[in-house]
């Protein structure tokens, strides 16, 4: 089986407590995925979730807070407008805007953490490669 | 028929020359940027100052003034004025530009022209005229979601569109062609140029940075006046990556780039306060739902 590569965008306030959670517990979890920690989710770019899709990686997931929840006057609310968008450009290259996942409060508990990562990887499992769009100068192992 | 639409077309070009003229005379400008055609029959932009220059104006080919203009008022002394000859896209990308605070609105004058139906069907555009049509009778807006070629693009089996796309972008030769000659993009320093963004000094350019992050930075400011595409040397269908999202920005949010000055990109608000069209909440927030009580 084709075995996807995630990189995860986590806030520190929600998603990152929930993938903390999920290792002190030992919760069994897909081997290949990386945790990045953010001070909030709409500090990640559109521009890294492209890049890291050209660097090698199939999906990439960023958990944030729950409406209401940001710690920084609602920033993660105009995220979802620019993820929203980056999803069509996605879709519009065939791609898949399914590739990126965005979660914005179910994170915060290691069993969430722990089903949404397992069906996101299951789901990018049943996608076509990326291949004919990766960076010719290099990607991850 | 055709001498219907050359009398048209003349009268039109009669029209345009009038408020030019006019323009000049009551000194409401410095100049007039327009096309001008010269002995040899080719065709240039040019800023007309004095009146007999005049003549030689044309109004085709369609050429993007926006960018010129903006480099001229930036070059000019305080206080001059430029009246600038635009269709709608680039009465659009001149409003996108004042919005980005890099042209003054009181240094710029314009001159609506509305394109010909052939035009739009050309262009592919929804919206062939400028907010004030001073030339030209109104054409119909075109949907490009119609067209066929458009469809086999964005429409279909993800696989493979996914390779399509891939044989088009891989073309490439990284002219930076589709940055330079586009109306909205004028960031210095430009990410494109970076090697933490887009590997730089190989062609063909990394398909998903480069021409991806390209797209993306002009989700909300493109108004589909098709340069990127012209300018394109090895004919990448670069517009149809814009299309999707400016449909979704007016679906959703009621907003189209270039149309109202005053307004403000949605992507750049609040999702629960504004605009009220952009409360619908994508499925994919599983959450905002239930804590909002919707
Ligand atoms: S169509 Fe191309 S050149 Fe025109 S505004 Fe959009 S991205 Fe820029
Ligand atoms: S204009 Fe075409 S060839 Fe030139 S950089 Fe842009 S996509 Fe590549």
């Amino acid at each position: 089986m084709n075995q996807p590569r995630i990189l995860i965008f986590a806030c520190k306030w929600c998603g990152l407590i929930g993938a903390d959670a999920a290792g002190k517990k030992r919760a069994s979890l897909p081997a290949r995925f990386r945790v990045i920690p953010v001070e909030c989710a709409a500090l990640v770019e559109p521009d890294a979730i492209l890049r890291a899709l050209a660097g090698g990686i199939d999906g990439v997931a960023v958990l944030g807070c729950h409406s209401g929840g940001c710690r920084y006057n609602n920033a993660n609310h105009a995220s979802i407008k620019r993820f929203e968008l980056l999803k069509d450009l996605l879709d519009t290259t065939g791609i898949g805007g399914e590739r990126l996942l965005l979660s914005f409060g179910t994170a915060h508990e290691y069993h969430q953490f722990e089903e949404i990562i397992e069906n996101f990887f299951n789901e990018l499992a049943a996608l076509p490669p990326l291949d004919p769009w990766l960076s010719p100068f290099g990607v991850v192992s | 028929m055709v001498v219907a639409v050359w009398s048209g077309k003349l009268i039109m070009l009669e029209k345009t020359k009038n408020i030019a003229k006019q323009i000049l005379e009551e000194k409401k400008a410095n100049g007039v940027l327009g096309l001008m055609k010269n002995q040899r029959d080719i065709v240039q932009p040019h800023v007309f100052k004095r009146l007999p220059e005049l003549d030689a104006l044309v109004l085709e080919p369609k050429w993007l003034l926006a960018k010129l203009s903006m480099s001229i008022l930036r070059s000019s002394p305080e206080g001059y004025r430029l009246a600038v000859l635009c269709r709608g896209c680039d009465e659009r990308a001149l409003i996108e530009l004042t919005k980005r605070n890099q042209i003054e609105k009181e240094n710029l004058l314009t001159i609506g022209i509305a394109c010909s139906q052939e035009q739009a069907a050309i262009c592919l555009c929804d919206r062939p005229y400028p907010a004030k049509v001073d030339a030209g009778e109104i054409a119909s807006g075109v949907d490009p979601f119609q067209d066929e070629r458009v469809r086999e693009f964005l429409i279909g089996n993800d696989k493979k569109r996914m390779e399509k796309w891939a044989n088009v972008l891989k073309r490439c030769i990284k002219c930076y062609g589709c940055r330079n000659s586009c109306p909205i993009c004028v960031c210095e320093p430009c990410k494109l140029e970076d090697d933490v963004w887009v590997q730089r000094g190989d062609v063909p350019a990394e398909m998903a940075t480069f021409h991806l992050i390209r797209a993306f930075h002009l989700s909300d400011t493109c108004v589909a006046c098709g340069a990127c595409q012209e300018a394109c040397p090895v004919n990448i269908p670069l517009l149809y990556l814009q299309l999707s999202m400016r449909k979704t920005l007016k679906e959703k949010y009621g907003y189209e780039a270039g149309l109202d000055p005053e307004k403000k990109s949605p992507i750049l608000s609040d999702f629960l306060k504004e605009p009220e069209t952009g409360r619908e909440y994508p499925e994919w927030i599983n959450s905002l739902r239930e804590k909002d009580g919707h």
